[in-house]
């Protein structure tokens, strides 16, 4: 029987039929860092010559961090995903991997259209007004001049910057800035988002403003990635939630549910209770799942199935 | 086979309450169960669909969508000359002032005390043309090797063709240029040598050779463009190169025949060959024969010209294309 389209070349193979809406496929992604470190006990394994050249030019000896650590996953068209963790578990990385302006050690990530990272820390020139701000950060982002020229109204307004768009960046407050690089970021209207704690900055009113415009992105959007600290925000506004914990994937699931299990988690983290923090993550852990990701080809039909099968 | 791949209803999603404003998309996903590990989701994706983000697409396609950020690097090249010389008393003014005292200070040097200038015809238009164009070429090459790690922030934020960076560099000295280049043009009119001492007719001043100048200047921009992206990639990869650059540039300024002439110090004639295949020194001589001399360059200097303009910014095209999944952890 021969298929007659690829959803249905893909249903014969694996009885899976949702196939065609996946949006981001992360297969099996690994971060080092080296980092500099003033820890006296990773100078101590270095050997006593690299030390010494170390001291004369004045370089600090390295260690590695891994930031991510085997982190699979697959996002579907209308799946809204928060990312929750610590400071420094990875969430941040992630969503730089995932955005392809950082190579990993190991893995790759398949998107559908190119992903674009909304994040508050977009680079703008502080010598140059508001204005010119927006058109280089809209061209950066790929649009045309007629396309900046006619969202450039509409970004104006979600900054609610008023007439101070027209003097230097140097000049703004840092809630400012922020407020100018959101509604910039925002402008982008891309299938594949990912905000990275966009939600936080601001004043109030901004943030009802920011929040209006957020859900209108999700509604356009394929797919969205959320990094936030606060696990409400996302048990709000995500359908899905992704729990890393030092690089790794803890949870992966129902927004609401692993969002009420990390805060748990965290609560007993805050208030010092070690033990019993562990035996949290580690129920969580055990609770959670793997994903492997299988790229079927179907380009080559001859080929045999790639994925795992039991007999 | 059916034990291990049948889609199972106990993902969370499908167990949780959904908000009630918007129905929740379940998806089943194949499920098989391991001992002693976690279970594991297999996701079967359509490899034909979904690309590798980040990936260096082909050469091609990469110019295309280096062609779609033109107007990025021009705004930004833009920008960056608007803004260079903010916060001083005589803002984009040294802009040209730079250039001048530049020359000022070699016409001193070498003119006057070292008097270098000795048996070269109008040696302050032949000053003036070395100094300004060789200040374009150094200029743009320490500048755009330091592109890609003065924008990492960019580089960080968004994702676009990453030689768009070290162009936008290009871009930007290429404008600084032009207040320098009116300038140039100006003083070597006013300049023109006393010695004949009557007034030379426009129709002479103004020989038809000034318009190869433009030609020549192009074939520079190319030099410019190709040496950009080498240095560019290289610092990215080691960031010492930077400061290795300036010495390489001082060295080929000395090389290039800016203030004094080869003429009087070389006679050695295998030194003397070396020296005449330099790009730069080409650029310079081509341009004093069309401005000063009235005399058409020859053809073995378009070809030697031409050959490196080309061969580099191909070379350096590649080069940096080649790179490009790399700049993301500059």
């Amino acid at each position: 029987m021969a298929p007659s389209s690829p959803a249905e070349a893909v249903r014969a193979v694996t009885g899976y039929a949702a196939v065609t809406s996946v949006q981001v496929a992360v297969d099996d992604v690994h971060v080092r860092y080296r980092t500099p470190s003033t820890d006296a006990a990773a100078n101590a394994e270095v050997p006593r010559p690299v030390r010494v050249l170390n001291r004369v030019i004045g370089r600090q000896p390295t260690v590695l961090n891994r930031a991510l650590a085997g982190i699979s996953l697959v996002a579907r068209s209308g799946e809204a995903v928060g990312v929750v963790g610590l400071n420094g578990s990875g969430k941040s990385t992630l969503l730089r991997i995932i955005a392809g302006l950082e190579r990993p050690a190991r893995g790759t990530v398949l998107a559908r259209t190119t992903p674009v990272l909304l994040g508050v820390n977009a680079a703008m020139l502080p010598e140059l007004t508001g204005q010119q701000n927006v058109r280089l950060g809209c061209l950066a982002m790929g649009m045309t001049p007629e396309q900046v020229s006619a969202s450039y109204k509409e970004i104006v307004e979600l900054s609610g910057l008023g007439p101070a768009i027209h003097q230097p960046m140097k000049t703004y407050s840092s809630g400012m800035g922020a407020r100018l690089k959101f509604a910039i970021a925002a402008a982008a209207n891309p299938q594949i988002l990912l905000i990275d704690e966009a939600l936080a900055t601001g004043d109030a009113a901004f943030r009802e403003r920011s929040e209006e415009r957020m859900s209108q992105l999700r509604e356009n959007a394929g797919c969205t990635f959320l990094v936030s600290h606060a696990a409400k925000t996302i048990e709000e506004t995500c359908t899905r939630a992704i729990w890393l914990h030092k690089g790794r994937l803890v949870m992966d699931g129902g927004a609401y549910d692993v969002a009420q299990k990390y805060r748990w988690w965290a609560w007993n983290v805050a208030k010092g209770e070690t033990e019993k923090a562990a035996g949290l993550l580690e129920d969580a852990f055990g609770e959670g799942h793997d994903t492997a990701v299988r790229v079927t080809d179907l380009y080559d039909p001859s080929a045999p199935p790639r994925h795992a099968r039991r007999d | 086979m059916s034990g291990d791949t049948t889609p199972t209803g106990t993902t969370p999603a499908a167990a949780q309450p959904t908000p009630a404003d918007e129905p929740r998309p379940v998806f089943t996903r194949p499920l098989l169960v391991r001992e002693g590990r976690r279970p594991l989701h297999v996701e079967p994706v359509d490899g034909t669909v979904l690309r590798p983000v980040a990936s260096r697409p082909p050469l091609r396609e990469y110019l295309r969508l280096l062609w779609d950020r033109r107007h990025f690097i021009v705004a930004d090249a833009r920008a960056r000359v608007a803004t260079s010389n903010s916060g001083t008393l005589l803002g984009r003014a040294w802009l040209v002032l730079s250039p001048l005292l530049d020359a000022a200070v070699y016409l001193v040097i070498f003119g006057l005390l070292l008097r270098s200038s000795r048996g070269i015809d109008n040696f302050i238009g032949y000053l003036l043309i070395g100094v300004f164009l060789f200040r374009l070429t150094s200029s743009t090459v320490s500048a755009g090797a330091r592109s890609l790690i003065a924008g990492r922030s960019l580089v960080r934020s968004f994702s676009f063709p990453r030689a768009s960076l070290p162009l936008a560099t290009v871009a930007r000295q290429t404008l600084a240029f032009v207040p320098t280049l009116v300038l140039l043009v100006v003083l070597v009119l006013l300049t023109r040598p006393a010695a004949e001492d009557t007034w030379t007719p426009p129709a002479e001043l103004l020989s038809w050779r000034w318009l190869l100048v433009p030609v020549v200047l192009a074939l520079q921009l190319a030099l410019n463009l190709g040496l950009t992206l080498i240095a560019a990639r290289a610092t990215a990869r080691v960031p010492d190169l930077a400061q290795v650059v300036g010495v390489l540039m001082r060295f080929w300024l000395y090389g290039s025949a800016v203030f004094f002439s080869f003429d009087r110090f070389i006679d050695h004639p295998t030194l003397l060959q070396v020296v005449e295949l330099n790009p730069m020194f080409r650029v310079l001589d081509m341009v004093r024969d069309c401005m000063l001399y009235g005399q058409t360059p020859t053809w073995e200097s378009w070809a030697i010209l031409t050959s490196w303009s080309v061969g580099l910014l191909v070379l350096g095209t590649v080069f940096f294309w080649r790179g490009e999944e790399s700049y993301g952890s500059v």
